[in-house]
């Protein structure tokens, strides 16, 4: 890969709108997100409609022998993702509590969902 | 300002996510079995027309569905290279699907 | 303005046809002037590469569409290289690897990471996505 200057960085915003268990695209969402944050490049994640559903917490994902999302989405931090974005509409519309969330994720309404959308020069919907 | 694509029916969630964050200002591109909430009269039109996005529906597929002669007046027929001139104009894309 | 585009393929090329209005959209914004810097497929998407798809005589071929494109206008089509893995698109070095009997992805096709996304998302103005 060719290094890229201080002034070419653009910002990539990672929206995840899908529920995992019947989805690969959540896993897509995260992967793309850790190569982005593991090529030093600005990366955010949110959170959107049933895609919040991956951040249930006690997800238990031996006996269905596939990957434990939620423990991938707890390790963000320790990849540089300090935060992830969590719609507030769509949290209240499935009835998910504050306190069921990962310490990284901080609450927008719809006009925080809106600025952040506004404020990266791509965004990638998954 | 962003340019949204929608393709899938309306009757998945991927409709109501996009309308919880559709604003005046932004545009929305209808495409595959997205065209459907374009229909003249449906709920989905309803909700669109009080986005007060500018609304598009990609031809061939409108076409393709059979619903090209009963769009909501508000939607505009756009072609492959209407398709580009709209990704010109609006500098980030979110694809709904 | 000619500007510099990335497409992000997450399509399947045989659920609707996602895929094949990528490829339209890929030849409508180079007829536009502008250039086309990489086609990354990620999950679903890898399955356009796949050589030994065989599409009814009466259908567009996506896997024909991007490979002419390709041909055409050298442009670069990436498959994500764990997606691509996963559903069995194999190139010579990958099916050596995992002792696979063949090659499954067509030539005009290259397996790559993710990076690579990362990187056009850095150098494109627009990054479009079809999912």
């Amino acid at each position: 890969m060719k290094p890229v200057g201080e002034h070419t960085r653009r910002s990539i915003l990672v929206v995840s709108r899908h529920a995992h268990p019947g989805s690969s695209l959540p896993r897509s969402a995260l992967d793309t997100a850790l190569a982005a944050a593991a090529f030093d490049q600005p990366v955010t994640l949110l959170f959107q409609g049933e895609g919040l559903l991956q951040l249930l917490p006690a997800q238990d994902s031996r006996a269905a022998g596939v990957r434990n999302l939620r423990k991938v989405i707890d390790s963000l931090p320790l990849y540089d993702i300090e935060t992830v974005y969590v719609d507030a509409i769509a949290a209240a519309a499935f009835g998910i509590a504050r306190d069921s969330l990962p310490a990284s994720a901080r609450w927008l309404d719809t006009a925080g969902v809106r600025q952040l959308l506004a404020s990266h020069d791509h965004v990638l919907g998954f | 300002m962003l340019l949204h694509t929608l393709s899938r029916s309306p009757a998945h969630a991927a409709l109501r996510d996009c309308l919880a964050v559709l604003a005046p200002g932004d545009a929305l591109l209808l495409l595959g079995d997205g065209v459907y909430a374009a229909l003249a009269g449906s709920e989905a039109a309803a909700l669109l027309a009080a986005s007060g996005a500018d609304l598009f529906v990609l031809d061939a597929d409108a076409a393709l569905a059979g619903v090209r002669d009963c769009l909501m007046p508000q939607a505009t027929l756009v072609d492959d290279d209407g398709f580009v001139a709209l990704s010109e104009r609006y500098s980030r894309q979110l694809a709904w699907y | 303005m000619h500007l510099t585009y990335a497409l992000l393929v997450l399509a399947s090329p045989t659920a609707g046809h996602g895929s094949l209005t990528a490829a339209r959209f890929a030849r409508a914004l180079l007829a536009r002037g502008h250039r086309l810097q990489r086609v990354f497929f990620l999950d679903n998407g890898t399955l356009t590469g796949l050589a030994t798809a065989v599409t009814p005589q009466d259908e567009q071929s996506p896997l024909q569409q991007w490979a002419q494109l390709a041909e055409e206008h050298q442009t670069e089509l990436v498959l994500c290289i764990s997606s691509a893995l996963k559903r069995g698109l194999l190139d010579a070095t990958e099916a050596t690897r995992h002792e696979r009997a063949a090659a499954t992805v067509h030539p005009a096709f290259e397996l790559g990471g993710l990076g690579l996304l990362v990187e056009a998302a850095q150098t494109a103005d627009r990054l479009v996505t079809f999912g």
